[in-house]
């Protein structure tokens, strides 16, 4: 079944687990295998978290948008802020790398959206938001199984 | 979050989902609970989590870092499939013991 959505909520952190929650639901129809589910649900709380605590600095204000499509198996997810932006978004994408280790940050967010998804592209501009796009493929037959 | 201590060595059996929102609250908990006490061992159980991302493994290496600076040790065990992965990605295998009994008791 092919399909489409879009959502759009507060970027507070109680939202992490709404994100998951939708885009578990969404790809249901599919039929995907236990450990797919579990990756693409990890892949968007990364995205989102990345958006509460980075783009909008935890303060609670602003809108993150979820943009997810389905069409043939093929699953792409936008998670879309309007937040600071990532100045320099290779930095940003190396393994490790944080702005907040005093947070206990890990810099695995963007790694493991890469290693959970087929494809991960980021837009962003300084001081006016950032777009985190993914893509993979549902069928059973090429999932990593654990 | 449940726990239990005996001798010098504090069990939090871990529960439900561990994220950015979570994680904040569990490691006030676990502070909480190893300050004004000689504690040596932690025993992270995370048999009934269902669901943990990068958030959840910042939390790990901070208790980490709590217990190593005391000199004691920090264990994990009942690791799901995905968790374990999740583990060996971000190379907590390598700075903390991962008991091989599995006791899983609702999940997979």
């Amino acid at each position: 079944m092919n399909n489409k959505m879009e959502v759009r909520f507060p970027a507070i952190p109680e939202n992490e687990a709404f994100s998951r929650m939708i885009i578990s639901a969404f790809i249901m129809p599919s039929n995907p295998t236990l450990s797919l589910i579990s990756e693409v649900r990890t892949a968007i709380s990364e995205a989102v978290t990345n958006a509460i605590v980075h783009a909008y600095g935890e303060s609670g204000a602003g809108e993150i948008v979820i943009r997810a499509a389905l069409v043939d198996q093929r699953l792409t997810i936008e998670v879309e802020d309007h937040g600071c932006g990532i100045e320099d978004i290779e930095l940003a994408m190396r393994p490790f790398f944080t702005t907040q280790p005093e947070k206990e940050r890990t810099g695995m967010g963007f790694s493991l959206m890469q290693s959970f998804m087929d494809g991960v592209h980021v837009r962003s501009k300084a001081g006016e938001g950032t777009v985190i796009a993914m893509n993979k493929m549902l069928c059973s037959s090429c999932d990593d199984i654990l | 979050m449940r726990f239990e201590i005996a001798s010098d060595c504090l069990t939090v059996f871990l529960d439900g989902e561990i994220d950015h929102h979570s994680a904040q609250g569990l490691r006030t908990q676990i502070e909480n609970l190893l300050s004004n006490r000689q504690l040596q061992t932690l025993i992270l159980d995370f048999a009934d989590v269902e669901f943990m991302d990068s958030s959840g493994v910042g939390m790990i290496i901070g208790r980490y870092k709590t217990m190593a600076a005391r000199g004691g040790i920090l264990l994990a065990r009942g690791l799901s499939p995905a968790m374990n992965k999740l583990f060996h990605m971000a190379g907590l295998h390598r700075i903390i013991s991962i008991t091989p009994k599995c006791i899983r008791r609702n999940h997979e």
